[in-house]
């Protein structure tokens, strides 16, 4: 159900990348890491997870089927990388 | 009347009714009377007495709704946390109201007493989640009518949380008028979509339960997904919605809503807990023929007023009324200058009546008319405009929070030496914004300040962005200029 060539590690990459910028004003002493919690600090909610799912799709070309996704899996960026490389 | 009579009622008259539905569990009317019975019993041995506040610290489950309906049984009041809100805040609310015992799910509620030193009992639920065997003898402690029901605790402006004293009667008045006003069906299917900390769920709950009707919960996690919140919508059948109305505009945003025909059953979909852009009420209108209306009140007064859409609110440039007096509530419009307002002029809105609260657990009791601090203005017709806020309270994506209580715990932060926080954009796109000075040589990191907010305050008060910055505007007089402050949130831009 997916067309990317991506590894797990380039998706992780690119999210880490995307949510510093958008989500944490740039994250200036690089805290952010694969297993932060991403839901339970507040980091994605339902609005921004909602703008990731969208650079997911339309930037980085992903072509997955987000409502056959595990909403859990928003948990950390590990989570999201392996869910997408499970399509 | 009690508000547990609901239930107990409606089990002896449709006892193979399903009263839970859905993805969190299925649980027929007399089994959750059976197990509310079974469960007050186990509660009364670890020493729960009328009169007394047990906390329900769990996530969204037919065990949870079993602990809420035990609780009740016995006279005590249910004091509800859910699985995300953090540990130091369920201990701030022990420590306020002093419950007898902590209900949960895992060993994070044993963590808790044990850490309090209080004299608390932990529950374990798990414990509780087969079946009891035999009989058991039921359990209907009786009740006063002022008496407490359940307390919510909510957002303070100081910096903790304060609890909203709920009795039976306050609760019965809004849960009856609202059975009658959608005249509940036992063939309903009730959604659940706020979680049991948030008053719009005490409508799901007990308008279902007072018709003999299944409440089909919403599990926590489908905020993350709207277009799963709309399968469920259409594979659950529900009849009945209510929900904040960023919920719908995420749903038809993201989630396909309006993509897909208005499913059959639907025949009433009530929103509550801030302004719905009218665009979005448009749009719900030109989908679905069924009844549209829009509830409001704060925590403390419960839903006192409310107005069904109409044709001609579609052409408005604003958002539809919050309409008249409910649930035999009166309200009047005070004018700053203290007077009733009249048509046209504008004022702080003011309740009277049984839904108002008994008063902030710990505080003095809240005696005749409640000022709600929102401002309306009185329309041509009698009915209400809602304009906005006269504090620093403000919504987001429905729930109600104090922006000091945000600051208070950022300002907590050792790194820390001042913080202002300001909500920008409106609807489903509400988002807090934090400018913190740090103290002199130190740049606290924008995720550990995050992660300091997360272990105290629920995940909507934790401010979306944060801004390092080397001092805060002030206006001439010395206080934080947060119109400067505005100027410099910028939106997300379209999606």
């Amino acid at each position: 159900m997916t067309t990317t060539d991506l590894s797990e590690r380039e998706i992780s990459e690119q999210l880490i990348t995307f949510i510093r910028e958008r989500f944490l004003s740039g994250d200036p002493q690089g805290e952010l890491d694969e297993d932060t919690p991403l839901l339970e600090w507040g980091i994605l909610n339902s609005l921004n997870t909602a703008v990731l799912v969208s650079h997911i799709r339309d930037e980085m070309g992903i072509d997955v089927a987000f409502e056959m996704m595990d909403p859990r899996a928003f948990k950390s960026v590990r989570g999201i990388a392996s869910a997408l490389r499970l399509f | 009347m009690s508000l547990h009579r609901l239930l107990i009622d409606s089990a002896s008259r449709f006892p193979d009714n399903l009263a839970i539905a859905g993805p969190v569990g299925e649980m027929s009317y007399a089994e959750l009377d059976h197990r509310a019975d079974a469960l007050a019993h186990a509660l009364s041995r670890e020493g729960v007495r009328p009169g007394d506040r047990v906390v329900i610290w769990a996530e969204k489950s037919p065990i949870t709704v079993v602990a809420m309906q035990a609780v009740l049984r016995l006279g005590a009041a249910y004091v509800p946390a859910v699985e995300t809100t953090p540990a130091a805040r369920v201990a701030a609310m022990v420590r306020d109201c002093r419950p007898r015992a902590v209900c949960g799910t895992g060993d994070r509620v044993r963590r808790l007493v044990k850490d309090l030193e209080a004299d608390v009992r932990a529950v374990d639920l798990d414990e509780h989640r087969d079946k009891p065997g035999g009989r058991v003898r039921p359990v209907d402690h009786p009740v006063e009518d002022g008496d407490l029901a359940y307390v919510l605790y909510t957002s303070g402006s100081t910096g903790n949380p304060k609890g909203v004293c709920v009795s039976h009667r306050a609760a019965r008045a809004f849960v009856d008028w609202a059975a009658a006003e959608l005249d509940a069906r036992p063939d309903d299917r009730f959604a659940n979509h706020a979680p049991f900390t948030f008053d719009l769920s005490v409508l799901d709950l007990y308008a279902a339960f007072s018709a003999g009707a299944a409440v089909c919960p919403v599990p926590s996690e489908l905020a993350y997904a709207p277009a799963r919140m709309v399968d469920f919508l259409h594979r659950e059948r529900v009849s009945v919605w209510y929900s904040v109305p960023s919920a719908l505009t995420l749903m038809m945003r993201d989630g396909g809503l309006l993509d897909r025909p208005a499913p059959g059953a639907l025949r009433a979909l009530l929103f509550a807990g801030e302004p719905f852009p009218i665009a979005g009420v448009r749009a719900l209108a030109g989908w679905t023929r069924a009844r549209l209306l829009n509830l409001y009140g704060p925590t403390e007064t419960n839903v006192c007023t409310f107005h069904e859409v109409v044709p001609d609110d579609l052409t408005r440039d604003r958002s539809v009324p919050i309409g008249r007096a409910a649930c035999g509530d009166t309200v009047r419009v005070m004018r700053p200058d203290g007077g009733e307002a009249r048509s046209g002029e504008e004022g702080e809105l003011v309740v009277d009546g049984p839904t108002v609260m008994r008063g902030y657990w710990g505080g003095v009791p809240q005696r005749g008319p409640y000022r709600t601090g929102d401002m309306v203005r009185v329309l041509a017709d009698g009915s209400l405009d809602y304009l906005g806020r006269r504090d620093h309270m403000v919504k987001v994506r429905g729930h109600r929070v104090e922006l000091g209580e945000v600051e208070a715990v950022l300002g907590a932060h050792p790194e820390v030496a001042d913080v202002a926080v300001i909500v920008g954009g409106e609807g489903a796109d509400a988002r807090l914004h934090a400018f913190v000075v740090p103290v002199r040589g130190r740049t606290p990191g924008v995720l550990s300040l995050k992660r300091h907010s997360a272990e105290r305050l629920p995940p909507y008060m934790i401010a979306d962005e944060i801004r390092l910055v080397g001092e805060l505007p002030r206006t001439r007089n010395g206080k934080i200029d947060r119109a400067a402050l505005s100027s410099e949130t910028t939106p997300y831009g379209p999606l």
